[in-house]
């Protein structure tokens, strides 16, 4: 027997060992321990994983990248799930994906027009801007912080060719009326999934309505690879056109290692390339490099096998939690999922009411100083940031909403890592400020 | 392109028709990825270690139905060192992997269709024949040719598609006939020409010539022939899709 097997069996099995020696479960100790917005959840599967695929040493995308792709993609239903290293760069493969030639008369060509919201993580319109596009803001709705279904019609234009928006934090947005404005008009619709993975509308899970999605695998998010994305679609040209972005912009899709996978490497005319060269350098479009290895893919695997029971504790702590807070809705404003959905929330989501007798930066500072997390609603009001406040964009009525979420809203964790002690401490803190308590 | 996946299979049968051709069933240890009728596998017979290199391997069609994920097909005939291993190397119950779906040369539902095949060229259609129904809206017209007769090896799924889809017309060619004289066969001649895959012969055939899309896949001088047949009646070289592999 090959020496190098048992020697893997037993590294492996000390990484188990190890694991559950370094990383074994501690009781909360609310008098020093951070109760979390969002972390990593794992166990040895992860490290045994990541340490198998390390031992390979292949590096880059390989069998974990394969299996992730192909579980991912069974998951959803669909044909086509193409990893990338994290939900930003998932967002501009999907995003500059349309902007390719090999579209045809569907193009995205620069000063055409993208439907998405302000109250964002930046990553979700940076590609519109990035790839010389146009975004059309409209207001989001409060409790839910999607956009307004209204507001969606209102902002078409001549020029309107997208829709790219967030499930906010776990919440979809009105896809009914999305994809039936994109079918209408002749849009495209790109589902933002990165907080939503599990999430579903109409019994079907959110990341399936669009031509493409993106998620995010970062290790806030919903199952994590450190830092990983993926981007699907169901569509087999756009498919091959985000491969093309992902990997440098070439026309070749031989993974690492790979040679001739088109059968014809020497045997094609490109552009004034002469007749014959090599397929391997030829480039159809100006793309990046957002690969992922095979160690992250690995860990994904690990995850992805626990999506299900991550869901059930993430809409567990989100419920117990609405438990906590229905007493002071009087002063909070408790999120909602959008009529006919059922979210996989990423956290609970609160904006304090005007009337409350105290502000936003009030109260968090108070969980935050008690050791209990908190994080506003990313950016607030994109266009009020520094890098945002000069690009082109049309604003349809008013960001009043978002405003608002800029100045009053943050959420609060659910993700499985919370468990009964941390929401029982969250309770008492709540009650604590509720009462009158306030940081000194 | 869907995800690609590597799988390992057993040779379930081959089928050898003589002259070092052969068409071969793989049964792979789990379904096969989705694949669209006219995309490609790799086909390798060195044994791969998944967390290594795929070994060496060629390109061959998949003749087998889409609807059908337990079992694969493909065709092939000797023509060089790869080809000439696996004539010596598969038999019944061999280990073989592949990996899958590759390609691009898929037939959209958009125009009127022409196939050209030559030889075990035909695989890169049998897939797309195989699930062609009369609701398929446009008119379908193959050239399917073979050195001999008994190397028209999915005549019989050709004829019957035939016979089944009213808007496919089919006409067969035999380069070699025994004897020299005209091929018998009875009625069925009546759609069998002796010589080579050409357009002329077609030609006449199509209702519109101008607005099909003409799919070629077999022997390099056959597609040689043919695409410049295409562009000297006023084919848009755009209109003309060649299955060409190294």
């Amino acid at each position: 027997m090959d020496p190098s097997i048992a020697l893997r069996t037993q590294i492996l099995e000390r990484v188990r060992q190890y694991a559950r020696e370094k990383f074994a479960r501690r009781a909360f100790d609310p008098a020093k321990d951070l109760v979390h917005y969002a972390g990593r959840v794992f166990d040895e599967e992860e490290l045994y994983s990541l340490v198998d695929a390390s031992l390979d040493f292949f590096l880059t995308a390989n069998r974990y990248v394969e299996r992730f792709e192909t579980e991912f993609a069974s998951l959803l239903g669909l044909s086509n799930a193409l990893l990338v290293n994290s939900g930003s760069s998932a967002n501009l493969v999907a995003l500059t994906s349309l902007t390719s030639p090999k579209l045809g008369d569907r193009q995205l060509k620069p000063g055409d027009e993208v439907i998405t919201v302000a109250a964002a993580f930046p990553t979700t319109v940076a590609p519109i801007v990035q790839n010389r596009l146009v975004p059309v803001f409209v207001d989001v709705n409060l409790g839910d912080y999607t956009a307004i279904p209204e507001r969606l019609e209102e902002a078409m234009g001549p020029r309107t060719r997208a829709i790219l928006m967030a499930h906010t934090l776990g919440v979809p947005f009105d896809l009914d009326k999305a994809a039936g404005l994109a079918e209408k008009h002749g849009l495209w619709l790109v589902e933002d999934n990165c907080d939503a993975l599990g999430s579903r509308y109409r019994d079907r899970l959110t990341g399936t309505f669009g031509h493409l999605a993106t998620f995010s695998f970062y290790p806030a998010h919903h199952i994590t690879m450190g830092e990983g994305g993926c981007v699907v679609t169901d569509d087999e040209t756009l498919s091959r056109v985000a491969r093309s972005v992902r990997d440098w912009g070439r026309d070749c899709y031989c993974t690492g290692g790979e040679n001739n996978t088109c059968g014809k490497r020497y045997g094609q005319q490109f552009g004034t390339l002469p007749q014959g060269y090599d397929h391997k350098y030829v480039y159809s479009h100006i793309g990046y490099n957002l690969k992922v290895t095979d160690m992250q893919a690995a860990i994904g695997c690990a995850q992805l096998g626990k999506l299900e029971s991550f869901t059930a504790r993430r809409k567990a702590n989100f419920q117990r939690l609405m438990d906590i807070l229905k007493p002071y809705e009087d002063r909070l404003l408790l999120p909602r999922a959008t009529p006919g959905s059922d979210p996989s929330w990423f956290g609970l989501v609160i904006t304090v009411r005007e009337n409350a007798g105290f502000g936003r930066n009030e109260l968090t500072r108070f969980l935050e100083a008690n050791r209990i997390e908190t994080r506003n609603l990313f950016s607030g009001n994109l266009l009020r940031h520094p890098a945002f406040e000069g690009i082109p964009h049309r604003v349809v009525g008013d960001l009043k909403n978002t405003d608002r979420i800029m100045n009053q809203t943050f959420f609060i964790g659910v993700y499985p890592g919370i468990e009964q002690a941390h929401l029982e401490y969250m309770a008492r803190v709540f009650a604590r400020f509720m009462g009158g308590e306030r940081v000194s | 392109m869907p995800v690609v996946q590597k799988l390992r299979c057993q040779v379930e049968k081959i089928v050898d028709y003589g002259e070092h051709v052969y068409t071969v069933e793989l049964r792979p240890e789990r379904p096969a990825p989705k694949f669209f009728p006219g995309q490609f596998l790799h086909l390798a017979l060195d044994e791969y270690d998944p967390s290594g290199f795929w070994p060496e391997s060629r390109v061959f069609s998949i003749a087998s139905s889409p609807a059908q994920r337990d079992r694969l097909r493909i065709s092939y005939s000797v023509r060089g060192r790869f080809t000439a291993r696996m004539e010596k190397e598969m038999r019944q119950g061999v280990w073989v992997w592949v990996k899958l779906p590759y390609g691009e040369f898929v037939i959209p539902d958009q125009n009127d269709v022409v196939l050209f095949a030559g030889g075990t060229g035909i695989t890169a259609f049998t897939s797309f024949l195989d699930g062609l129904t009369p609701q398929f809206r446009h008119r379908v017209y193959l050239a399917y040719g073979a050195r001999r007769r008994n190397l028209l090896i999915y005549r019989d799924l050709v004829q019957e598609k035939s016979r089944a889809v009213p808007q496919f017309r089919v006409l067969f060619f035999i380069e070699e006939v025994p004897g020299g004289g005209p091929p018998p066969g009875g009625a069925e001649s009546g759609e069998e020409r002796i010589g080579s895959v050409s357009v002329e012969s077609i030609w006449a055939e199509l209702q519109n010539p101008g607005r099909a899309v003409y799919y070629l896949s077999g022997p390099p001088l056959m597609l040689k022939a043919i695409s410049q047949d295409l562009g000297r009646r006023g084919v848009a070289p755009g209109a003309i899709q060649v299955d060409a592999w190294e």
